[in-house]
């Protein structure tokens, strides 16, 4: 069946999304919000989003990969946010495992070897 | 021999007392285990550029569990082993606050699997951070069996059975141990280990615990901490190579406690009553001082009576690694170099050493410093602090009461104790009494 992406916005839409999906393999990359012109506020992700998206094709059959953006920069900066708060996310982006307390944040996931690893590991 | 072109590190070898001829391992260094020995030094080489790889693979217990890359203290020792100690702590700090003025209606109760899934995430998180590591310091990491097959090769088996040979000029061993079991008929089939429970998927009841090593005692305390019916089955002495001053203070607060205590018995058979998560196990055990018999019934029989290196089914002799044949430990010089001189080991393996991870991690760390930097320091093994996370926690360094009367002779020796009655039990109205320290002096030091 190989393996879908779904796109979100803010905390109550990626929860919804990924309770969906449960029982399949679920990755999950967090970025800034992006604006008219399709650029984030995090330079960071920019960065990283097309290392993963390259990478995408070692994910194993039937997983769903979420694409989250996050909100602003200033709800981000906020340390009671939902994502910090209940997913205990640290930096954007971050790109994790869900369910597992498998994550790459902020440079890791500008290696596309850590990225793999991640995809691939049992 | 696989091919592994690239990047080969290069060795010269003289041959005959001609020019030296190039000769090309896989590797720089080859560390079998990656547990706290090995990955310490695996990540230490990797800061001199040197090609590393780590083989690490946990054979299952005989009930199947297994675990990741960090070895036994971070998946089924230490780590797991403080957090539920802390968790029995945290249920006797909840009675004692109510004197410090907490007021709380409910009834509190433990909830095991919430308890064992907060800790095996916590592992987990440790086992990907591991990986990240060393993917990060270019260490080569693979989940395989590794075992020598002559000079300067090992084997790896992953668990698929795919087999892969690597050479390297130098290797380190650090495979660690594993429990022993009892020998009697259903040991292997229906009695846990440490190895099985620190993620037992189910609480596990009325439990009895067969030893009396600091692993077992510690697994006692904090299981009957959680409120569960412990029972502890000893063969001779407590904590043996401990204090045993200390170690009957330890088992007597125990006992005190509601831990039972069966002494000088040892199991003969474990027989299943009824199966489930816990089942119901009926255990028969036989007295070391006479003829009688009992027999119990538990839900759970963990055994821990003492743990093995894991030196016997790695090829040791196919490369010529002398090793006590008795204890399965290998013994090293203090540059822990074993009798073959490529082949270096640390760890829980080492005979007449320490097994803590901090003292593996020193020993790796300067072994590598010195093969690679040019360092000269060595591992002082000697005075080495230690904690035993018993319910009456017990810090020690340096030598026990019989060590140093059996080393400095008895007329030489001065001992200075005293009970104290730390400052947060007086609030509670706990144990007045059982609290103690003391210090073991020569005479001759002044």
């Amino acid at each position: 069946m190989g393996w879908e992406e779904k796109q979100v916005r803010g905390y109550p839409e990626f929860v919804q999304t990924a309770q969906r999906y449960h029982g399949r393999p679920i990755f999950a990359l967090f970025c800034g919000d992006k604006d008219a012109a399709g650029r984030s506020w995090c330079p960071d992700c920019v960065t990283a989003e097309p290392v993963v998206r390259k990478e995408l094709h070692n994910m194993p059959d039937e997983s769903v990969f979420i694409y989250c953006l996050v909100g602003d920069r200033t709800y981000w900066k906020d340390p009671n946010n939902e994502f910090r708060k209940n997913l205990k996310l640290t930096g954007v982006p971050t790109l994790l495992k869900y369910g597992t307390p498998q994550k790459l944040v902020e440079e890791e996931c500008f290696k596309a070897e850590l990225v793999r690893m991640l995809f691939t590991e049992d | 021999v696989q091919a592994h072109k690239e990047d080969k590190p290069q060795k010269l070898l003289e041959m005959n007392g001609h020019t030296s001829v190039p000769y090309s391992y896989n590797y720089d260094l080859i560390v079998i285990g990656g547990g706290s020995g090995g990955l310490a030094a695996a990540k230490e080489a990797a800061k001199y550029e040197k090609k590393v790889m780590v083989l690490d693979f946990v054979v299952p217990t005989p009930l199947g569990n297994s675990w990741g890359l960090g070895g036994t203290c971070v998946n089924v020792g230490c780590i797991p082993k403080k957090l539920m100690h802390q968790a029995a702590l945290l249920g006797q700090a909840l009675e004692d606050s109510r004197k410090y003025g907490w007021q709380f209606t409910e009834e509190v109760k433990h909830n095991w699997m919430t308890m064992t899934e907060s800790v095996q995430n916590y592992i987990g998180s440790l086992n990907w951070g591991y990986r990240v590591s060393l993917r990060e310091k270019n260490v080569t990491y693979e989940n395989a069996y590794g075992e020598f097959v002559g000079p300067h090769t090992v084997k790896a088996t992953n668990k698929r059975g795919v087999e892969k040979l690597y050479t390297a000029e130098r290797f380190l061993i650090a495979t660690g141990e594993r429990p022993r079991y009892l020998g009697i008929p259903g040991d292997k089939e229906y009695c846990i280990s440490s190895d099985d429970l620190f993620s037992l998927p189910y609480c596990p009841g009325k439990t009895l615990v067969v030893g009396a090593s600091y692993v077992a005692l510690e697994c006692a305390g904090f299981l009957a901490g959680l409120g569960l019916d412990v029972t502890v089955m000893v063969r001779s002495i407590l904590l043996r190579g401990f204090d045993q001053d200390i170690a009957n203070k330890i088992g007597e607060y125990m006992e005190e406690h509601g831990i039972k205590f069966i002494r000088e018995f040892v199991p003969i058979k474990v027989e299943q009553i009824e199966e489930g998560t816990p089942g119901r196990l009926k255990v028969t055990a036989k007295s070391t001082t006479g003829n009688q018999i009992i027999e119990g019934e538990y839900n759970t029989v963990l055994v821990a009576i003492g743990r093995d290196a894991c030196t016997r089914k790695i090829g040791l002799d196919k490369v010529g690694v002398k090793i006590n044949e008795k204890t399965g430990k290998i013994p090293v010089n203090d540059e822990e170099q074993t009798n073959v001189p490529y082949i270096y080991a640390v760890g829980d393996i080492l005979q007449d050493k320490l097994e803590l991870t901090p003292v593996a991690i020193q020993a790796a760390r300067l072994l590598v410093q010195r093969l690679y930097g040019g360092a000269t320091s060595k591992c002082d093994y000697v005075n080495v602090p230690t904690t035993v996370f018993t319910p009456l926690e017990y810090g020690a360094c340096g030598y026990s009461e019989e060590a140093a009367v059996q080393k400095f002779g008895e007329e030489n020796i001065e001992v200075y104790h005293s009970h104290f009655w730390p400052l947060e039990w007086t609030v509670p109205s706990r144990d007045n009494n059982k609290c103690y320290a003391k210090i073991i002096c020569n005479i001759q030091d002044n």
